[in-house]
């Protein structure tokens, strides 16, 4: 403390030290909050194809081809120690030869500021929801979720299923294909 | 040239550095209390940080240079012995030394 570069280290640590406590107060004070809120999910159409899926097994495979609705206000999830979210809707289901399989067919990212208020009508989806053989034709039970992944500034990175989820039946039958 | 750099005073005395490490201890610690409320209140972390950061430069500015506030308890030092005088100050020591015995 006797020269002005240790006084000058010492002011430089201890405000360091102060806004380490600072950035974990931040954290302490939004971990143990709720980020839950409700979604409603509507599907406006179901089409069923059987194509060639490139990507994949090169065999002919089942591509569901749906639009949908959400409609959810995440508003009480933004706080001071969210940055952004990270919003994704996920098809689940059950085949014969996988008892879960998990796509993702939308996703969007809010960041602060932003509108919080999503409402989104008829939109299609933003990849391919192939299947890895022909288990979408008939399911019975395919459900979709919104989830969301919050990016916070200080802690833990929380992945949170939204409440309220939507179950549809495929089609029996496969939409013919017409002119590519 | 350079004696004009030599006459500007750095140092403080003692008091005076307790007194400035008080002083930037304290104005940080009300400027990240002040910030974390105001942070909390406007849900935005970033105002914490500024504010913090404000008072750095505050305490800076208050407590890096040699004000004269930190320099008003100079310590007094004795006056200086004459050289040959040094020599009989030795002595008592030695004199204490020796008595000391290990058992």
């Amino acid at each position: 403390m006797n020269t002005v570069l240790s006084r000058a280290n010492s002011l430089f640590a201890f405000s360091l030290s102060v806004m380490a406590a600072l950035t974990f107060g931040c954290f302490i004070t939004t971990a143990f909050k709720e980020r839950t809120v409700p979604v409603h999910i509507h599907v406006s159409k179901v089409l069923l194809k059987n194509v060639d899926d490139f990507t994949g097994p090169r065999e002919r495979s089942d591509l569901g081809i749906i639009n949908f609705d959400i409609s959810a206000d995440l508003e009480p999830i933004f706080d001071w120690n969210v940055k952004e979210l990270f919003l994704y809707l996920s098809a689940e289901y059950t085949t014969k030869s996988n008892a879960l399989n998990q796509v993702v067919l939308w996703d969007k990212i809010i960041q602060r500021g932003e509108k919080t208020n999503i409402i989104l009508k008829d939109v299609k989806s933003k990849y391919f929801f192939f299947d890895d053989g022909n288990g979408l034709r008939a399911n019975k039970n395919v459900t979709l979720t919104l989830s969301w992944n919050v990016v916070p500034n200080a802690g833990i990175l929380p992945l949170i299923t939204g409440s309220g989820h939507m179950s549809l039946p495929f089609p029996e039958t496969y939409e013919t294909p017409r002119s590519y | 040239m350079l004696s004009i750099f030599k006459s500007i005073p750095t140092h403080m005395d003692y008091k005076g550095q307790k007194l400035a490490e008080q002083i930037f201890q304290g104005i940080i610690l009300v400027s990240a209390v002040i910030g974390f409320i105001y942070g909390l209140i406007v849900e935005q972390f970033g105002w914490t940080v500024y504010i913090v950061l404000g008072g750095f430069a505050i305490s800076c500015l208050l407590t890096l240079p040699p004000w004269p506030m930190y320099r008003r308890h100079p310590l007094t030092w004795q006056p200086a012995v004459p050289e040959s005088q040094g020599d009989v100050r030795d002595k008592p020591q030695e004199n204490v030394k020796k008595p000391r015995k290990h058992k």
